[in-house]
Order: C-alpha cells, then structure tokens, then sequence
C-alpha cells in the first residue's frame, strides 16, 4: 500500500500545480473562423467588462490572439460589441 | 481589382424597404465607377451595443464588393453625406465569401428553435414513505481496515462489519 501511494504521488511532488496545456482554440481541425460578424464567437474572448482577455487565460496562440483581437476592435466600431459594460 | 466587405448602419426610423433603396443606390455608384457587386446581405434591425448618434437600434446592411479603390472612396464619400446612414466600415479581404455570413447563421439558426412550449404541470410526487431503520454500523475500526487488505472482496467484507 505504502509504495502503491508513492509512486502516484511521484509526478505532483514534482510539479505541485501542474495542469495540463491547453491547446488553442483557433487552430487545428474544425477551427472557428475569426470573423468580427461573428459576434457569439468574439463574446467568448472578452471580459464581462468588455476587455479583451489575454491569450494566458483563454490559451490562444500569439498569432491568433493579434488576428482574434483586430476582429473584435472591428466588431466594436460596428457596434456590435460594447467598448465597456458598467 | 481588390475585394472589399463593406457594412453599413443605416437609421432605426427606416423601413426595411427603404434600406434596400439605399443598398440600391449606392450599389449603383460602385457600377458607374466600373466595379460589381457580389452579395447583398440585410441583417435587419439590431440593437446596437451603444449609441450612435442617438439611436439605440440600426438597421445593418453588408455588401460584398469587387471595385477599384476609387469607386469605393465615392460610395463612402457619398455615404458620409446621406444623413439615413449612421455607421459605416470598408475592411479589404483577400477572397470574398459566398456563403451566408456567420450573422445569418446565427440568426437562421435562432429562428429554427421556435417557441418552447408549455411543459406543464409536474403534478404531485406523493408520499415517499419512511425509509425503515438503517441498523448498526458495526466497528468501524475493523471495517476500514478489512479492504486494504484483500482487494478483491472489500466491498463483501464491508457489509459483513455493517451487519455485526
């Protein structure tokens, strides 16, 4: 029992707050498009503030998040998404 | 020549049919500047995130567009005096989509769910009667420790300690 525990507790001694990375949403098969008339899409990606959220939290690549964030600024001007929410 | 995506926000107080007069009107301009015109897509009256010059709802018109540049810069400019016309956006794409855009799809598919009905009363679930008596927990001491140490029967011997 004692070495049946050990050897699972092994990994998180290791890394105490391992958590598995995510990969991004915008790549791979069946990827959404990023559209700024895709408004469902591009409410994902912003705060309940209005702010975009950073690619830390949501796991977009660097690459996407430039192209996901040019279409929310796009879908704002239109408005159809709020510059801020009070 | 260069395609464009070009979305307009005309006035809330417009009827639709006078939003597709306008979309006529400037489509024309694009066809007199040597240009055509791809699809013509009306989103209807939306609610807008924020106000536009004092109007909280606009009716939103999307235009594909294949034209010289000159002939898009005077529907804009022709667009920009037209009072009905309260927002305005031009974005240049390398190909234009002819499919439904995703607002339409998203509104296609709002349509499609209809109304969701009464489901009615649940009624009454009755009296679930008394559950009897759960009987001794037996040593609970040796009950934790019998599973350790033979797997296979620890749910078996479990019960054994509940009964005692």
């Amino acid at each position: 029992m004692s070495d049946n525990t050990s050897s699972r507790s092994a990994p998180s001694r290791r890394r105490p707050f391992f958590r598995r990375r995510k990969s991004c949403p915008f790549s791979g098969p069946n990827a959404p498009k990023i559209d700024y008339k895709d408004v469902k899409l591009m409410q994902r990606f912003v705060s309940e503030k209005g702010k975009i959220v950073p690619s830390r939290i949501t796991a977009v690549s660097s690459k996407k998040q430039r192209e996901l964030a040019q279409a929310i600024k796009r879908a704002r001007n239109l408005a159809l998404l709020p510059f801020v929410i009070e | 020549m260069p395609f464009y995506e070009h979305v307009f926000i005309a006035r809330q107080e417009l009827s639709p049919q006078q939003v597709e007069d306008l979309a006529t009107q400037f489509s024309q301009i694009i066809a007199d500047n040597g240009g055509t015109i791809g699809k013509t897509e009306q989103w209807g009256l939306r609610n807008l995130s924020y106000k536009i010059k004092k109007n909280r709802k606009g009716h939103y018109v999307l235009m594909n567009i294949d034209a010289p540049a000159a002939a898009l810069q005077e529907m804009e400019r022709v667009m920009r005096l037209n009072d009905d016309v309260i927002r305005l956006m031009s974005i240049r794409v390398d190909e234009l989509e002819e499919e439904p855009s995703a607002m339409m799809v998203a509104k296609s598919s709002r349509d499609d769910r209809g109304p969701r009905g009464d489901r009615g009363d649940r009624g009454d679930r009755g009296d679930r009667g008394d559950r009897g008596d759960r009987g001794d927990r037996g040593d609970r001491s040796r009950a934790r420790r019998q599973p350790e140490s033979d797997d296979n029967g620890s749910s078996e011997s479990k019960s054994e300690g509940d009964k005692e």
